[in-house]
């Protein structure tokens, strides 16, 4: 289990080692960003590691993040509450919308779960004002109050707390990857009827990726509320889930470590990119199409390419000439 | 192939980080950085573009006459503008970059009602003034000391726009109006039922579109179907609503037009067409072409044109005259100190290119920070924007 | 609620669906035969209001010729972007996903750059309004739906009839095959994608002059487009119109009873309804 280890450790040691380095509030910013944008894409990579490509990822970060934040503002109760509430609520609400949406795959999955996102924004934008905030959107969310003796109203707090929340995802996720369930999900994503006809009940591992991935994309919501202090529809729309998958695409999504190597690299490059202008999303767009027509299987698979690229020119190099049967 | 093709791409990645790096600037001594914030992409553009070029004007206009002189020091003015993509996540991500990283005291100009509310999550509790078109009404308020509105809203033209259409055209009993489906929409067509009611209009409709609609035909069939004898397009900005005037037109409405919250006439005029813009009455547009406005904004329209090859509209306006108050009362305060500077802008009318402009606000808000200026009640005729009327805000009236 | 006003708003709600039809053919039909999703087709759209603003508006040549000339300019753009970006895609949906949405930011910022950021009116080529039995319609809007519809029936022909419509009809249902007969299937693939953008192309250019032209006029007739193909099929031309009829029909009607965000609901309700009552469309097969 060194591999994966390594991996978490990697990710813990430099999300600790950040405030070391600097305290300026930009950066600190941009990592708390980075890093619940991490748990973002590790956890709908995992859904993407059975197969599906969940567009409605964002919505349900929404829900918790909209949740928590009436919980707390309404009904007084405490962050430290809210935050598995509002989890739990994402959850819970993803067992019947998952249900419906794994009732169709591929493509088909994709617009359906496309389509269940707009509704749930068209829904938080429009529809009970008086609670959500409707186009205004809602304001004067509180932070974390203190829990342990510990006060979370500085930016470094926050990062901390966001800090541990990734670690510990990290860890559950990694851990599940490489465990028995990372194995059939993987079989899953190959060929599903293969899968089922060796008696793996593929809608029950599919559901519980989803469900599993709506509660961890609760959790960042509910940070995201109390982290940014206001809410608006368009944070749980199209543009933001777009990113996601960006990140997921770029990172490579053949291994678990694709979302972090994504994530970290392209937040890093859009916030360098500001600098711009009025060319930043040109340049952005070129990065990408650059980005996917020069690494197709994602940067973290880099490295492994170049590999094979040597090996099979230092075949091609002491191979005898002519033709003979190629390998 | 693949290799040549994977170094490739870290080569250009690491080239972005250079230069991202690189294009950090020199520092200069004695430069005053002052930040814009606004969508420089995607459907609301034009506002953030605008925002940016009337600063970039009046910056540029400060540095050619040698730079900002305030006290016995003199600065040369620098912008920073940074693209929210109308998303209030960004907006606060760009908020900390200008207040921590380039250490920005001011932010003058942004636009999109819930990335007002982000950026004060950043500006307030680091008392950075900040200055924007937002038309929210809850982006002012005594717990945001450090915010101002630099355009007028609906609540500050509503009602004296209406009760001139009552007083002039008392044919017109029965108003319907349309607004985009956001902020502005909302508290626009809140704004303009209150002044309505409260004038004892009748209210037909009140409707909203999804912005970036371009068919209005379903939605106009059932306002048009109320009857009304007025179709305002209060809050549409300013190509939807030359759209939705159009269509009226073709489905035969006939009667009065408003324009509560315009933005741009010649764009209106150019998308109705001349027939349907014909008699659009609005308090808030500007035309720099007409014979009406001061040589000063004359002038201003043309060197805008030239530079940026687009007519100014009314933020591009209300931006340049924002950032002229700003750097006047930094004068006046003869300090770049936000707390002086605060004092200075609530002491006295300032000129500027609207005429004489002041702060208030406070029976609306709870506190003195929305700026006010005549309002100009417009008519389009035949093409052309003719002012007709013209109301002073109470505070101005002394 | 009087039927007069109820046909109005079915009227309405028809009345430019067939444009928003010719962009979701040229979208399935990329589908069809690369097996991908364009999301920057909304952006050859754009681009083909641009050209009919910039042709037909500020130059002032004719107007139908301005609309061949939209939807040549444009197919040839989509020949190009094929070749040079989505060629090596076929089939990697994912991947050509970030691919398209790269180029859809890169062709809006773009456009902006070069055109700039306000609306552009473009003129009305014809005037007046028809009245028939007390319903509305602009003459205008008229034209534009028959044009819409006189090339749909030559998308028809084009791919019944003609050998390289064969030839990509042969690629879309089956390319192993279709190989093996002796198609090229690059070609086929760059003419498919041209043919894609083109319609995009012409329905921008029938759509300007009713709506001015922005950088950002691409979004709105893509997500139609999507709802539509789902619902009629994709890969359906027949599917594709009555998804457009459906459309049409739910948002004018829909219109009259509710507030624009319940109509918008309703629309992706439809789509999840399909998706779950038949997903493969309701005429799909074809």
């Amino acid at each position: 289990m060194s591999g994966p280890a390594a991996g978490v450790a990697l990710i813990a040691l430099t999300a600790a080692a950040l405030p070391l380095i600097t305290r300026d509030s930009y950066y600190l910013d941009v990592a708390t960003t980075i890093l619940m944008n991490l748990t973002l894409t590790m956890s709908f990579r995992l859904q993407i590691s059975t197969g599906q490509i969940n567009m409605a990822h964002i919505s349900f970060m929404g829900i918790g993040a909209y949740a928590s934040a009436l919980l707390v503002t309404r009904a007084g109760l405490s962050f430290w509450a809210t935050l598995w509430i509002g989890a739990l609520v994402a959850a819970s609400l993803a067992v019947p919308i998952g249900s419906i949406a794994l009732r169709v795959s591929g493509p088909y999955y994709f617009l359906i779960t496309f389509a269940f996102s707009e509704v749930v924004r068209l829904f938080f934008n429009n529809f009970f004002e008086g609670l959500f905030g409707g186009p205004s959107g809602l304001v004067g969310i509180p932070k974390p109050g203190r829990v342990l003796g510990l006060a979370f109203d500085s930016k470094l707090a926050l990062y901390g707390l966001m800090a541990v929340m990734c670690v510990v995802v990290v860890l559950a996720l990694v851990r599940l990857d490489y465990s028995r369930f990372g194995l059939t999900a993987g079989a899953i994503r190959q060929a599903d009827l293969v899968a089922e006809t060796l008696g793996v009940n593929v809608f029950r591992y599919k559901l519980t990726a989803f469900v599993l991935g709506s509660f961890v994309a609760g959790l960042a919501g509910v940070f995201f509320a109390h982290f940014r202090q206001v809410l608006h529809s368009s944070d749980f729309g199209l543009e933001p889930m777009v990113l996601l998958v960006v990140f997921t695409v770029i990172g490579g999504t053949g291994s678990v470590w694709g979302p972090a190597v994504g994530t970290i690299l392209m937040t890093i490059a859009s916030e360098l990119l500001r600098e711009l202008h009025h060319y930043e999303i040109l340049v952005f767009g070129a990065v990408l199409i650059l980005t996917m027509l020069f690494a197709p299987e994602g940067l973290v698979a880099l490295p492994s390419a170049a590999r094979r690229l040597l090996r099979r020119r230092r075949r091609q190099a002491t191979a005898p000439a002519g033709a003979g049967l190629a390998p | 192939m693949m290799r040549i093709r994977a170094s490739i791409a870290t080569i250009a990645m690491v080239a972005l980080v250079a230069a991202g790096i690189a294009t950090r600037g020199a520092a200069q001594d004695k430069t005053l950085t002052i930040g814009v914030l606004g969508p420089l992409s995607g459907g609301a553009a034009s506002y953030g573009v605008e925002l940016v070029r009337g600063a970039e004007m009046k910056a540029d206009e400060i540095n050619k006459a040698g730079g900002l002189k305030v006290g016995n020091d003199v600065y040369h003015i620098k912008l920073v503008s940074y693209d929210h993509k109308a998303l209030a996540a960004d907006a606060a991500t760009a908020a900390n970059k200008l207040v921590f990283q380039d250490k920005v005291k001011y932010i003058i100009g942004n636009a999109v009602g819930a990335t007002c509310n982000a950026v004060q999550t950043v500006t307030e509790p680091e008392k950075v003034l900040f200055s924007f078109v937002c038309w929210g009404t809850n982006n002012l308020g005594p717990d945001k000391p450090h915010s101002f509105r630099a355009m007028l809203s609906q609540w500050e033209v509503a009602e004296p726009f209406y009760r001139w259409v009552k007083e002039k055209h008392p044919a017109v009993k029965r108003v319907a109006l349309i607004s985009p489906n956001d902020t502005s929409g909302k508290d626009t067509n809140t704004a303009v039922v209150k002044a309505l009611k409260g004038l004892a209009f009748e209210v037909a409709a009140d409707e909203y579109y999804e912005r970036g609609t371009k068919d209005f035909y379903p939605i106009l069939t059932k306002m048009l179907a109320t009857q009304p004898d007025m179709l305002d397009v209060a809050a549409a900005p300013a190509g939807e609503a030359g759209l939705i005037l159009k269509q009226a037109r073709e489905l035969g409405f006939k009667g009065a037009k408003g324009w509560t919250a315009g933005t741009n006439p010649f764009t209106i005029i150019g998308v109705a067409g001349k027939d349907a813009a014909e008699g659009v009455w609005s308090p808030t547009n500007i035309n720099v072409k007409s014979d009406f406005v001061s040589p000063t904004v004359r002038r201003f329209g043309e060197e805008y044109e030239k530079r940026y090859k687009e007519v100014p509209g009314v933020i591009a306006v209300a931006n340049y005259a924002a950032f002229d108050v700003f750097t006047k009362a930094m004068q006046d305060a003869r300090s770049l100190d936000t707390d002086k500077v605060l004092a200075a802008l609530t002491q006295k009318p300032f000129d500027t290119v609207w005429g004489k402009l002041v702060l208030g606000g406070k029976e609306t808000y709870g506190i003195d920070r929305q700026f006010l200026y005549p309002v100009v009640i417009s008519e389009i005729r035949d093409g052309k924007v003719v002012d007709i009327a013209q109301v002073l805000p109470a505070a101005l009236k002394k | 609620m009087s039927i007069d006003l109820l046909v109005q708003a079915l009227l309405n709600g028809f009345g430019l669906a067939m444009v928003y039809v010719l962009v979701a053919l040229g979208l399935t039909l990329i589908f069809s035969i690369l097996e991908i999703i364009n999301f920057a087709h909304g952006e050859f759209y754009m681009l083909g209001g641009y050209i009919t603003y910039y042709a037909y508006a500020l130059f002032g040549l004719n107007y139908f010729a301005t609309l061949g000339l939209a939807i040549l300019t444009v197919g040839l753009a989509g020949v190009a972007a094929e070749r040079l970006i989505f060629h090596d895609l076929r089939g990697r949906a994912l991947n050509a996903f970030i691919v398209s949405l790269g180029l859809l930011w890169v062709m809006q910022a773009g456009a902006q750059l070069a055109f700039g950021v306000l609306d552009k009116p473009v003129p009305s080529a014809f005037s007046g309004v028809v009245r028939v039995f007390g319903l509305v319609m602009s003459v205008e809007r008229v034209v534009v739906t028959l044009s819409a519809i006189v090339l749909i029936a030559a998308l028809y022909l084009f791919l019944r009839w003609s050998r390289p419509g064969r030839a990509m009809r042969a690629v879309a249902q089956d390319p192993d095959a279709a190989a093996l007969q002796g198609v090229n299937i690059d070609a086929a693939s760059a003419l498919g994608f041209g043919v894609g953008c083109a319609l995009a192309g012409g329905a921008g250019g029938l759509l300007a002059p009713l709506f001015a032209v922005s950088p950002a006029m691409g979004a709105l007739p893509v997500v139609k487009a999507f709802i539509i193909i789902i619902v009629g099929g994709m890969g359906s031309l027949p599917g594709a119109v009555l998804g457009g009829l459906l459309l049409g029909g739910v948002e004018g009607l829909g219109a009259l009873f509710m507030g624009s965000a319940a109509v918008n609901i309703l629309g992706f309700l439809m789509v999840i309804v399909v998706l779950l009552v038949r997903p493969r469309g309701l005429l799909s097969g074809a």
